[in-house]
């Protein structure tokens, strides 16, 4: 059943491949209502998204049923509509998940789904195909087909250049996506130019210190590094690390206060919480976790801003669960802290950090004693 | 505060950009204007147009501010455009916070004033490179100058950033002995001055005088910090010593003024150390010290005389005056009190000048030569009456006429006591006409 001979299809209706737009030889046979041009595209569509759209497609692609009344027929074009609408938004998650992943591959069916549904609904010229747009080219960056990347992006652009009413939100990420794309083509001035656009949108929308921003700020840290010049890439890096220091820190800060009011047996233990969505976390760790890298490769004479990205990818790990990695981490940032002078408020914090951590863990309770030991 | 001369700027790519684009602009004129200067256009843009590049197209697009912004990041200066960013925003909260009366509604905001902005990109960048390359000193001037332009009160609220931002410089800054933190520790006693928080500004600039005891710094204009340092410190003694004064604390007052007096020694200047000991002696008058009052205010007289200040002297002089009054030795009083009003007159300093004629009114008054009350009671009025200040007019009219009536009082009590019919006629002939005064038939009076 799954076989379909495109000679045998009725005139003038083409069924084109989900994936390739090539004319299809196979069909989903669950589903009944998707083609593809071979079972390599097939395979790829059901991995990504399809597994969990298959049902959802056929309300879509079947015709409407006869309604007697205008009322139903109203009624049954709105479900048409939010279906669809309700479909851009899995697809789209969908995608971001595996982006976050590094299954570039994996998202490009999804990614697709997105924009195309997007065109379904809003139409060719509109903004809201620009995130769809992103996706495919981050994915495609990400595989390395530059060229192709640049193709979306400049969809991406054209369309918001049209359009008179695009957000900020939008313009940050697509200025964003093309400064990764010119990183990736090594071009660096041009790269930056975009960059700066990214920070200047992002922080109109949430502010020049904020998490969100930092992102930008992270990115032309990178560019100056690949351009050599490494004391204003110390500096992005830095304001990057403060950002994301503040914004955990002050979570930290929270739970500290909550256990040093008098302990209520019927209170609720606290739940570890960074306040953060998935693709958030994700960014958060890869960012920090990069700049520890470069940190501790380049920046031996500098051991003050190890131990501040040190202390602050330890609470990151604390307040992501990762008990044992912000451990690891927060003793080596404790034991530094210890040989550097003038540091003794870090030093305390970081004893109040590696009891906290003890708390969430039996194992390393011990361990936590013997600091809080050695405090007194 | 000194402003530095004028600094050549060097303006940004896209900044340049823009500023090009107000003026050539084809805005405003008619189709027919277009149709005329076409040839002209053509010719033009055949010669300098070869297209748009990518950022020069942004450029002509974006707003002033974001070009700027733009700018800054793209070169890495990122803490620029943070304290760029948050100024703008702060302009909009104080907007805010300060309701419908506030001044900031009538300013244009800052990110539509391109001169401002351009002043703020040159500096604020210039200053983050110093930073970057641990240069303090130099980040310093940098932000110094900002807050220099800044100075007027239109942009009070930047200049107080600016010196804030100064003032943590400056702790940072090791290798000049300590001038800049001074400087800022001055800064900051300004600010707080201003802002009406003496007690603050009195503990600044006592840590600005200690940091600038013995040394010979200067600042632009030739002035050595340590006299500055005096210079603000007897003034902000004196602006406290009044606070405690009006709340009747007069021995802390007094003791307050007397360390503006040392601070005024130390600083050298014989005219701050004169109004110290003017200050001083006003205090002690308040506080019923007589003879140390009259002392201190001998002093300022003398020094005034050195420094041929006819002002000065003339205060002086009514200040020994007041104590002398309040003493009761008014024989003195007027002798000092004569002496101003000669002064003023002199000087043409018409408040002092009706102030020491109504004492001296008073005082004749109180003493029963009413004459010589109306006479003095009299400058006053006419001098009033030059300067039209309507209240004062008034007052001075008030004490004019109880003088004059006090001077008649003598000869019509006469006139009635007498009862015999030359008197009647005298007071009936003035009932009729009141204008004109009756003729005094005891003279002596």
């Amino acid at each position: 059943m799954t076989e379909i001979y495109p000679l045998a299809v009725p005139k003038g209706r083409k069924l084109k491949c989900e994936v390739c737009d090539a004319p299809a030889e196979r069909m989903c046979a669950a589903c009944t209502v998707t083609y593809y041009c071979g079972i390599a595209h097939q395979r790829a569509d059901w991995v990504s998204i399809h597994e969990k759209i298959c049902q959802l497609l056929i309300p879509l692609r079947t015709t409407m049923p006869f309604y007697n009344s205008e009322e139903e027929r109203r009624h049954g074009r709105e479900q048409l509509l939010q279906r669809q609408k309700h479909l851009i938004e899995l697809c789209y998650k969908v995608a971001q998940k595996y982006l976050f992943e590094g299954k570039h591959e994996e998202s490009v069916p999804a990614a697709l789904h997105s924009l195309r549904f997007r065109t379904n609904v809003y139409g060719l010229n509109s903004v809201q195909l620009v995130p769809a747009y992103l996706l495919l080219s981050e994915a495609s960056i990400g595989l390395g087909h530059v060229v192709q990347a640049e193709e979306y992006l400049s969809q991406a652009q054209w369309t918001v250049l049209k359009s008179t009413d695009c957000n900020n939100e939008i313009q940050s990420l697509m200025h964003r996506n093309l400064g990764l794309l010119y990183t990736a083509k090594e071009e660096y001035e041009e790269a930056r130019y975009h960059l700066a656009n990214d920070i200047y949108f992002a922080s109109c929308v949430y502010g020049s210190e904020d998490i969100r921003t930092s992102g930008g700020y992270f990115l032309m840290g990178n560019v100056f590094i690949h351009q050599n010049k490494m004391d204003i890439a110390d500096s992005l890096y830095t304001k990057v690390t403060e950002i994301w220091h503040t914004y955990l820190d002050q979570h930290v800060q929270n739970q500290l206060s909550a256990r040093k009011q008098p302990a209520d047996i019927l209170a609720k233990e606290l739940e570890n919480d960074t306040g953060l969505d998935e693709a958030q976390e994700a960014e958060a760790v890869h960012i920090l976790e990069t700049i520890l890298e470069i940190r501790e490769n380049t920046g031996k004479e500098k051991p003050a801003s190890i131990l501040f990205i040190l202390k602050t990818v330890a609470i990151l790990h604390y307040l992501m669960m990762n008990i044992s990695k912000a451990h690891e981490l927060a003793v080596k940032a404790y034991l530094l802290s210890k040989e550097l002078p003038n540091k003794e408020d870090v030093t305390e914090a970081l004893r109040d950090l590696l009891g906290l951590i003890a708390s969430k863990d039996p194992v390393t309770l011990k361990a936590a004693k013997f600091f809080a030991g050695q405090g007194q | 505060m000194t402003t530095l001369p004028p600094v050549q700027l060097e303006y940004s790519k896209l900044a340049l950009l823009t500023r090009k684009r107000s003026t050539c602009s084809p805005a405003g004129l008619t189709k027919a204007q277009l149709m005329k200067i076409k040839d002209e256009t053509d010719k033009y843009l055949e010669l300098k147009w070869k297209g748009l590049t990518k950022d020069e197209a942004a450029g002509y697009r974006n707003s002033y501010k974001k070009n700027i912004c733009i700018d800054m990041l793209q070169h890495g200066h990122h803490k620029s455009f943070c304290e760029l960013f948050f100024l703008f925003n702060k302009w909009h909260n104080l907007r805010e916070i300060g309701g419908i009366r506030s001044i900031y509604w009538l300013q244009t905001p800052l990110e539509l004033l391109p001169d401002k902005l351009d002043q703020l990109f040159f500096f604020l960048t210039k200053a983050e490179d110093a930073e970057l390359a641990a240069n303090y000193e130099d980040m310093y001037s940098y932000i110094y100058a900002l807050a220099s332009y800044f100075n007027n009160p239109d942009d009070k609220w930047l200049r107080n950033y600016f010196y804030e931002r100064c003032f943590n410089i400056a702790q940072l800054i090791k290798a000049d002995g300590g001038k800049k933190e001074a400087e800022s520790y001055s800064l900051m006693g300004l600010l707080f001055e201003e802002n009406g928080q003496l007690e603050a500004a009195v503990e600044n600039y006592e840590t600005f005088h200690e940091m600038t005891e013995g040394r010979m710094w200067t600042n632009a204009d030739g002035q050595t910090f340590n006299f500055l340092a005096c210079e603000n410190l007897r003034r902000i003694y004196a602006l406290l010593a009044e606070k405690m004064l009006s709340n009747k604390n007069y021995k802390k007052a007094i003791r307050i003024l007397l360390k503006a007096r040392e601070r005024a020694k130390e600083g050298g200047d014989m005219k701050m150390e004169g109004e110290a000991a003017y200050d001083l002696g006003l205090a002690y008058h308040k506080a019923g010290e007589f003879e140390l009052a009259k002392s201190a205010l001998n002093v300022f007289s003398d020094i005034s005389i050195a420094l041929d200040d006819a002002i000065g002297l003339s205060r002086a002089y009514e200040a020994i005056a007041k104590v002398l009054v309040s003493q009761e030795n008014m024989l003195e009083a007027l002798a000092f009190l004569e002496k101003v009003v000669e002064i003023a007159k002199n000087t043409s300093q018409k408040g002092r000048m009706v102030e020491a004629c109504t004492m001296l009114g008073d005082i004749y008054n109180g003493k029963g030569f009413y004459t010589k009350a109306c006479e003095f009671f009299k400058q006053a009025f006419d001098t009033t009456t030059e300067c039209m200040n309507a209240s004062l007019v008034d007052e001075t009219k008030v004490h004019y006429g109880i003088a004059k009536a006090h001077q008649m009082m003598g000869a019509v009590n006469s006139y009635i006591e007498s009862a015999d019919h030359d008197s009647l006629n005298h007071l009936l002939t003035w009932k009729e006409n009141r204008s004109s005064i009756v003729p005094d038939p005891i003279p002596g009076y």
